[in-house]
């Protein structure tokens, strides 16, 4: 039987033949950590006696999730943060400024690339499937491949999505990859890689295939990722140093399920509280009065992200009833925008533009809301308390919803803003 | 490290959560980690005089997705507390990776055991194997038995004394693979 991407990468980086199934040690080639959790892993380390890491040239840290230090005890943990890289000798260090989401940025500079194993303490980390990497989160067992350079998994298997079909007009990829983790539904991905790949795979640029790998971890997918294909290779010529192969399953690959998705989802579409997959059409929750809009985070912060809310945007103003706060995911995705002059029409219109990085997404230490409010944001997820407030309702759409529903004061349909 | 454990049955259904069912969800929220503070409240989501009832040995028998919910390891602590091991017929993937980390002898994997056994019955379950005697019934199967790599954890004393293992080997120069 042939091979799924996720067992070829885990053969490769063992030296074994690994299926599905195996318990293996798999060393990855680059492991990411975040600004919030350094002090952390810091302190296991230190606990267990450890005082160099494993490879500290694998290890990549970023400052996101709190880039703008908003307290002094913020401030006395970035300082940390920076004595820690230093003292482990860590020269992939991305203080605030310097990169941006760390979910994201990888993937720009060439730090990741089809095929590659990595581990990281974060969930999103699945992003960087956008470009057929093998991200694995593993939260606090990251101290273990810090000191020891692995840690036990058991291959998933893999669930392979085939996209069909072309978008309807007012929805983005953000509508289908949350309508997706929707009709999948938790049992039938769990602990399993979701590959996508299908005819409809050339119309989606890397940007939608963050998006794309950004949502099934919040089912319980292992991790996720995109068959590389013409579009991966072009988009990292340039970006990464020496030959790119792509890695692809085999055609007698053995799945757990293959599944055809067509990205006609119809109508934009929401994910109502308290959990991501909790998703229905835009038309049955418009109208309701919102006081706080958020384009940002791992799931959407994109430049064809700010471009469709811009495009709400542009000749309306947002609404007095709301606070807008814009973050777009990286430098360079803030310097493209202010290039096009998007940055210029948030600012005009009544938009917050902040920092490149998580933005409010990250539990709401910055720009959040309070009890009894209502938000609708790109953000990953919407229990309660994710915007800080346990009393806040959280709705998560597309780019263009939230900007819609910013301008009109109540949760919109963008299609109607844009006839 | 004893791997066969001979002791009496409790049987549970489907489903058991692990924050509630298995353990109260407070010791997760107050990151509780001693197993002899956690044996006590073992089960009493269900039964509230189960920690008085079962003796080291002892074996938890339970049906599909034990363990279900938001993966905590405080459940599976309060099991190794009390020295007893557990047969399920599937755990889901994150109480998975925590029973491995507990250090608890346990087989997962066992499909329709709970259609074999009766609460009070007396078994004999060797972990390492997977071979399962009901004595009581004069029953026996083969289940599949945890894969080496995860019994060597589990013999080891669970993630950090496993941790603590591979950071001397690895400052000794040899490899770190269990």
């Amino acid at each position: 039987m042939g091979k799924t991407i996720t067992e070829k990468i885990l053969s490769r980086v063992t030296g074994d033949d690994v299926s599905a199934g195996d318990i293996v040690y798999p060393e990855p080639e680059l492991v990411t950590i975040h600004d919030w959790y350094v002090v952390n892993f810091d302190k296991a380390l230190e606990e267990l006696g450890v005082e160099r890491l494993y490879d500290p040239d694998k290890v990549l840290i970023c400052t996101d999730h709190e880039p703008v230090a908003v307290s002094p005890a913020a401030a006395e943990r970035q300082k940390k943060v920076r004595e820690i890289v230093a003292k482990f000798g860590i020269r992939r260090f991305f203080d605030a400024g310097r990169g941006g989401h760390g979910h994201v940025f990888p993937v720009e500079m060439g730090f990741v690339w089809p095929g590659m194993f990595v581990e990281a303490y974060d969930v999103h980390v699945t992003n960087f499937g956008a470009v057929g990497a093998l991200a694995i989160p593993l939260l606090i067992e990251i101290t273990e491949v810090l000191a020891c350079g692995s840690v036990w998994l058991r291959a998933p298997e893999t669930v392979r999505v085939n996209l069909t079909g072309k978008l309807s007009a007012g929805t983005g990829i953000r509508d289908v990859a949350q309508k997706l983790i929707c009709d999948l539904g938790a049992e039938r991905v769990d602990y399993s890689v979701v590959e996508y790949g299908g005819p409809a795979l050339a119309s989606i640029d890397i940007a939608g295939r963050h998006t794309l790998c950004n949502t099934p971890i919040d089912i319980g997918a292992k991790s996720v990722l995109v068959e590389p294909d013409g579009s991966t290779l072009d988009y990292l010529a340039g970006r990464v140093d020496g030959p790119v192969e792509p890695v692809v399953s085999d055609p007698d690959a053995g799945f757990r399920e293959v599944v055809d998705y067509d990205l006609d989802v119809m109508e934009p579409q929401v994910a109502v509280p308290p959990t991501p997959d909790c998703v229905v059409g835009v038309s049955e929750v418009a109208g309701r009065a919102v006081d706080h809009a958020f384009i940002g985070s791992c799931a959407a912060a994109n430049l064809g992200d700010l471009r469709a809310a811009a495009e709400i945007l542009a000749g309306n103003r947002v609404h007095p009833r709301v606070r807008f706060i814009v973050t777009p995911g990286t430098q360079e995705v803030m310097a493209a925008a202010e290039t096009e002059g998007l940055l210029r029409l948030f600012a005009e219109a009544g938009a917050m533009i902040t920092q490149p990085g998580c933005g409010p997404c990250a539990g709401g230490r910055i720009g959040g809301v309070a009890d009894g409010e209502t938000s609708i944001n790109t953000g990953t997820r919407n229990d309660y308390g994710r915007l800080g407030s346990q009393k806040a309702e959280i709705y998560l759409a597309g780019a263009a919803t939230v900007a819609a529903s910013a301008v009109s004061g109540e949760i919109a349909d963008p299609r109607d803003l844009l006839d | 490290m004893n791997w066969t454990y001979r002791g009496k049955c409790w049987k549970f259904g489907d489903n058991l959560g692990i924050d509630g069912d298995v353990m109260p969800l407070r010791f997760a929220l107050e990151r509780e980690l001693d197993p002899a503070v956690l044996r006590d409240w073992l089960m009493t989501g269900i039964d509230p005089d189960f920690p008085r009832k079962v003796s080291p040995g002892d074996i938890i028998v339970a049906g599909r997705r034990f363990g279900q919910g938001n993966p905590h390891i405080q459940g599976f602590l309060g099991i190794v507390g009390h020295g007893l091991g557990l047969v399920a017929e599937t755990i889901p993937r994150g109480s998975f990776r925590n029973a491995i980390n507990a250090g608890l002898p346990f087989l997962s994997g066992c499909a329709g055991v709970t259609g074999d056994v009766e609460t009070g019955d007396d078994l004999e379950v060797d972990f390492r194997t997977g071979a399962f005697h009901n004595l009581t019934r004069n029953l026996s199967r083969r289940f599949p038995p945890l894969d080496a790599r995860l019994q060597a954890i589990v013999e080891a004393g669970g993630w950090r004394p496993n941790l603590e293992r591979r950071l001397a080997r690895l400052r000794a120069g040899g490899s770190v693979v269990a």
